[in-house]
């Protein structure tokens, strides 16, 4: 945190000045850019604001001017032939050199944050592994022996550290409330560094083009206060139940069906390729973000995964509807 | 009276018994035209054919859009709808529709009867043609391609896009890079060596200027993305392993090769709008244009530093906080000149008295919109702000601004202020100011609110989102704007289409022009002007009519020479055609486009062998056409083998299996097979010496010689090829394999070529057609020579002798 960190409205207020009807429009959604919750969003809002107050001023002044040419010098019928004027050195010189004061003001504080966003991450810091697959986000924490997909849980209050890794093509982690995105590339590590502020749930989204179904690679960051952090930790540390009743049912179909290929269900199954479900009870979304994880659409993703997700590599398994809902009842009793 | 001469009938006129139909002789004189202003009526035409596919392309990506989950088309589709879009907006609409203007006007506003090169100008047109159509046709073969314009690897592997989609894509882009590469040279000779007498360097129009500078990023900036898509092509076609990670290959190089043509070709996108405006706002202002010398410089500033910024475009990629920090001060720079411009334009507006034509709305609508599009590019220029913008509707909005707002405003000046020019007609004014504010009003209700989309997080290229994200609203708003743009776009053609029917005829002057294009008729006759023009200073026309000083005596009447149709540019043009369409079906049909193609070559340079307005094309730069011609090429050339040998170097000690450099590379074989190219130089010195005293002996002996040489050393490479597959290094072993076939093959492809070009000029000597006279042939083929020879020098040194 900084003594900039006021600027958050002004980015808001700015873009108003610039266009009024944009006033009256709601900033405070899901994915907006202007409202930060960590510090790496907070420094980015302040140059933003600073930029676009710039961009806004200069704006105003072109229109101004092109006001007042379009309406003072219209030509009348039979205008003389104006004066032949061909330049003026001095007025030249003066928009040359304004603009590249405006941009001195603009670069010293670009320069400064780019280099501290960008800095070695404190020791303390958390560290995550970000896997970006086609089309879900991987999250592992290799201090805490954990792993999980595409709802990522970090404490507020303590520097978060996300090494970016591809295992397919190039991605870009993006949760615009804690901060910048940064492109997860196959055979480079990228990483990302920000200490989360504010408890509470935030979306983000893969934003750079990674195949027939990017618009569905989606993710939730739920930030909790510290307490309720270690808690969630221990409840994915813990062996999920024995299932009963339609749950048994479930597992039994789980784990004599081609799903142990490719999930890792603890003390069941170890498959890579798709996301670990062990505490799949507990998540709030379900296919990366798409659809709320209710049993419903747990039933109805088992049978026929493509119909949500154009491409997904899951394939239909040729449940019958009785079945589905047994899979979607164990799935979510994994809590 | 001035004498035109034609050498040549149109083709097929040569069948007396029968004459065809006229629609018959109509197509083939447009087949076979050099003109430069049929040409530019072709580009125009074409362009803005493919303007209205990319535009309907568009209207389909807004209805998908306009609700959350829409089902207008699906996922599959609409990716291959935005790739579509941006290639063919960029590629194949924006700069060939400059192009159109360059051809048209260039000739007309230095004063000269043509471009310097008639042929090759036709030749890029065909080649255009058909790079458009091929792109287009994978629509028809059911795989579009569906990677974004900017295809990153190594999403277009075979991997991860195994359809043709990709490789529709990468063949068009390397045809109309073949296309756009000739046409720069072409007009950059044309503007350094054709120019009237008298129109020195600045006191050439700023479109001219503009057009000079866009030619020269063109050919410095596609040999990057030319030698990108060679490396993707061998990846797909022959598993090479430039983009293949798992081989040690980084993903970052295909979007540096890709981003170094990509700033450039911002320029090349915009700079021509830029120049448009520059006439329309003195002419329609009745004043010059307010220091035209810095708008001038600055146009090449922007062009120069154009080369400087173009990881700007990767400040998300992860390249560090100094990287980062470099592009990012060097991108603001850009800023400056730009901003130079605008108040500049202002200026000229201020104090004028100002005609409120259709042409000059769009000038002005130019001015305040790309002021727009100018100001969000400075917003990412800062590095934190570009990681919220980059990718998001944000940068959609501000590329629209730039290339709409920008380009296409600028574009549309054009052909308000030119039409009459062209087509001897006035468009109609009062249809011309509904089509501006319709395109005004839809263009800025589709594309302001994708500002604020962007900035609450809509990222790029989704197909659908959800409710819960608040960005249905304006979603929908720039979809009912989409229509509007399409509606402005109508007018126009209702214009256009009544203008050509029964539009009022236009003099030749009918704006109370400045520059030299409204001295002659309009449309001007096909030698453009009866008499070449006095050049009086800059605005040469308007001190004609307006200057103090009497207009000096007009030059004694002389013999015009027009350059004949030719039938070989289409010709070439369909020998490309069917080896992109062989190399999707059957090796074969390669080698019958390639022969074509190659026959055509030969006919195409022979034609006008012993065309006696040939022999002689000296022009201002006192220097031939010709050579000034191998100069540019050689430039261009220099950028192509500098990210072939930078890529080596980059890759070098990244194989992850052997074999290694060190254990294969022979250097004592190889600097024998180095001094013997290094001698064949000496060859080609004395040849040219021969050739110049018409010692017809001794030029046949060096002639051979030289060729001789060159084939000793391709023997050499030959061989050393086969001891490498020997000892198992082959292009798909390892990076090292793949980098280093492709460089010295490319290198040895090159050496063919000279020796093909060398002993085609020994054959015409011993058949008795080469003497003093063709000496400057001789002398381009060893300025090429002489140039591969130097780049072998360059790659023995880094390859083989540098460990």
């Amino acid at each position: 945190m900084n003594r900039w960190t006021s600027g958050r409205p002004s980015v808001r207020a700015a873009l108003a000045a610039l266009v009024p009807t944009l006033g009256g429009c709601a900033w405070d959604t899901p994915m907006t850019t202007v409202i930060p919750r960590s510090d790496f969003a907070r420094e980015i809002v302040h140059v933003y604001a600073i930029i676009t107050w710039a961009a806004a001023g200069i704006a105003l002044l072109v229109f101004a001017v092109l006001a007042v040419v379009l309406v003072r010098f219209r030509a009348g019928p039979g205008a003389p032939l104006p004066a032949q004027t061909r330049g003026h050195t001095l007025l030249e010189l003066g928009w040359t050199i304004a603009p590249a004061l405006v941009l001195l003001v603009i670069s010293i504080p670009t320069l400064q944050v780019i280099f501290r966003t960008q800095a070695a991450p404190p020791a303390q810091a958390l560290e995550v592994t970000v896997l970006g697959h086609q089309w879900w986000w991987e999250f592992r924490y290799p201090t805490l022996g954990i792993a999980t997909a595409n709802e990522l849980h970090l404490p507020a209050g303590r520097p978060a550290v996300l090494r970016l890794e591809g295992p397919d093509v190039i991605h870009s982690f993006w949760v615009p409330q804690l901060g910048g995105k940064r492109d997860v590339v196959p055979g480079r590590s990228n990483q990302l560094t920000f200490t989360p502020q504010v408890a509470g749930e935030y979306w983000g989204q893969c934003a750079e083009f990674c195949g027939v179904s990017h618009a569905n690679m989606r993710m939730r960051v739920i930030v909790d206060a510290p307490a309720a952090f270690e808690g969630w930790v221990a409840a994915q540390r813990a062996t999920p139940p024995e299932p009963s009743g339609r749950a048994a049912e479930g597992k039994a179909l789980f784990a004599s069906r081609a799903c142990v290929g490719c999930h890792t269900i603890r003390g069941i199954s170890a498959g890579v390729l798709g996301p670990d479900l062990t505490t799949f009870g507990s998540r709030r979304t379900l296919a990366a973000g798409m659809v709320p994880n209710t049993p419903a659409n747990v039933a109805a993703w088992v049978q026929n995964p493509g119909a949500l997700k154009p491409g997904v590599k899951m394939p239909a398994l040729g449940l019958t509807d009785d079945q589905a809902r047994a899979v979607a009842t164990y799935l979510e009793s994994l809590q | 009276m001035t004498r035109v001469e034609r050498r040549h009938r149109a083709p097929l006129a040569g069948h007396p018994r029968s004459a065809p139909a006229p629609w018959v002789l109509a197509t083939a004189s447009w087949l076979t035209t050099v003109d430069h202003k049929r040409i530019g009526i072709l580009y125009g035409v074409t362009a803005f054919a493919f303007f209205l596919l990319g535009g309907l392309e568009a209207l389909v990506i807004r209805l998908q859009l306009a609700a959350p989950g829409a089902h207008v088309v699906s996922a599959g589709t609409y990716n291959a709808l935005f790739t579509m879009h941006g290639t063919t907006m960029v590629f194949l609409a924006i700069m060939p529709l400059n192009a159109a203007f360059f051809n048209y006007m260039v000739p007309l506003l230095i004063g000269a009867r043509d471009v310097a090169f008639p042929r090759l100008n036709a030749l890029s047109y065909w080649i255009f043609l058909v790079g458009g159509l091929f792109l287009n046709a994978s629509f028809l073969a059911g795989t579009p391609p569906d990677v974004g314009w900017f295809g990153y690897a190594n999403l277009t592997s075979k991997q991860f896009s195994p359809t043709q989609g990709v490789d529709f894509w990468l063949l068009s882009l390397l045809i109309l890079g073949v296309s756009s590469m000739i046409a720069a040279i072409n007009f950059i000779v044309t503007i350094l060596n054709m120019h009237a007498p008298g129109m020195r360097l600045m006191r050439m129009p700023v479109f001219v200027w503009m057009t000079l500078v866009v030619q020269f990023l063109i050919v410095l900036a596609f040999p990057p993305i030319t030698v990108g898509l060679i490396f993707l092509m061998f990846d797909r076609f022959f598993s090479t392993h430039f983009y293949d990670v798992a081989a040690g290959g980084d993903l970052h190089l295909w979007q540096h090769l890709f981003w170094i043509f990509g700033h450039p070709e911002v320029y090349i996108l915009i700079l021509p709008a830029f120049g448009i405006v520059s006439e329309v706002l003195p002419t329609f202002a009745r004043k010059p244009l307010f220091g035209a010398p810095v708008v001038i410089y600055s146009g090449v500033l922007i062009g120069f530093f154009g080369f400087g910024v173009w990881s700007h475009h990767m400040f998300a990629a992860g390249m560090g906080p100094v990287a980062d920090a470099a592009f990012s001060v060097a991108t603001m720079l850009i800023a400056i000149p730009t901003g130079v411009k605008i108040f500049n334009w202002l200026a000229t507006l201020w104090g004028g008295t100002i005609r409120a034509t259709t042409a000059l709305h769009f000038a002005v609508g130019l001015v305040g919109l790309f002021t727009i599009g100018g100001l969000s590019g400075i917003m990412h220029a800062s590095p934190p702000v570009d990681l919220q913008q980059t990718d998001s509707y944000f940068v959609v909005a501000h590329l629209h601004y730039v290339l709409i707002g920008g380009s296409l405003f600028g574009l549309f000046a054009g052909a308000y202020y030119w039409w009459p020019k062209m087509t001897g007609r006035f468009l109609d004014e009062r249809l011309g100011k509904l089509n501006f504010w319709i395109l005004f009003a839809g263009f800025n209700t589709t594309f302001f609110p994708q500002h604020y989309l962007g900035a609450i997080g809509m990222p790029r290229r989704i197909y659908t989102y959800a409710e819960a994200t608040g960005w249905t609203l304006w979603n929908a708003v720039s979809t009912v704007g989409a229509f509007g743009i399409a509606a402005g776009v109508l007018v126009f053609m209702v214009n256009a289409w009544r203008s050509l029917r029964a539009g009022a005829p236009a003099p030749a002057d009918p704006w109370d022009g400045r520059t030299l294009e409204w001295r002659t008729s309009s449309p001007p006759p096909p030698h453009d002007f009866d008499t070449i023009p006095p050049i009086l200073g800059r605005d040469t026309f308007w001190r004609e009519k307006y200057g103090p000083r009497g207009v000096p005596p007009a030059p004694a009447h002389e013999r015009i020479h027009l350059p004949a149709p030719s039938h070989w540019p289409v010709v070439v043009g369909l020998g490309m055609a069917v080896s992109a369409v062989g190399a999707l079906t059957h090796g074969t049909i390669v080698l019958v486009g390639a022969l074509v193609t190659v026959v055509g070559i030969f006919r195409f340079a022979l034609e006008h062998h012993r065309t006696p307005a040939h022999a002689h094309q000296i022009g201002g730069l006192g220097l031939d056409h010709r050579k000034v011609a191998m100069w540019v090429f050689l430039g261009s050339e220099c950028f192509l083998f500098g990210t072939l040998i930078a890529t080596y170097l980059a890759y070098r000690g990244k194989s992850v299996v052997g074999p290694e450099p060190h254990e294969i590379l022979n250097i004592p074989l190889t600097t024998i097979s180095t001094f013997d190219l290094l001698m064949s130089s000496l060859l080609m010195v004395l040849a040219l010496a021969a050739v110049e005293r018409d010692d017809r002996r001794q030029a046949r002996l060096w002639l051979f010689g030289t060729a001789f040489f060159g084939l000793i050393f391709l023997g050499f490479q030959a061989w050393e090829f086969t001891q490498f597959v020997g000892e198992g290094l082959t292009l798909q072993r390892n990076l090292f394999g793949s980098t280093f076939f492709v460089l010295t093959g490319f290198h040895g492809g090159h050496v063919t070529v000279g020796v093909v070009w060398l002993l085609s000029l020994w054959l015409l000597d011993l058949r008795g057609r080469l003497g003093a006279t063709d000496a400057v042939k001789v002398e381009v083929a060893g300025l090429y020579w002489h140039f591969v020879d130097v780049v072998w020098i360059v790659i023995f040194t880094l390859v083989y002798l540098i460990p």
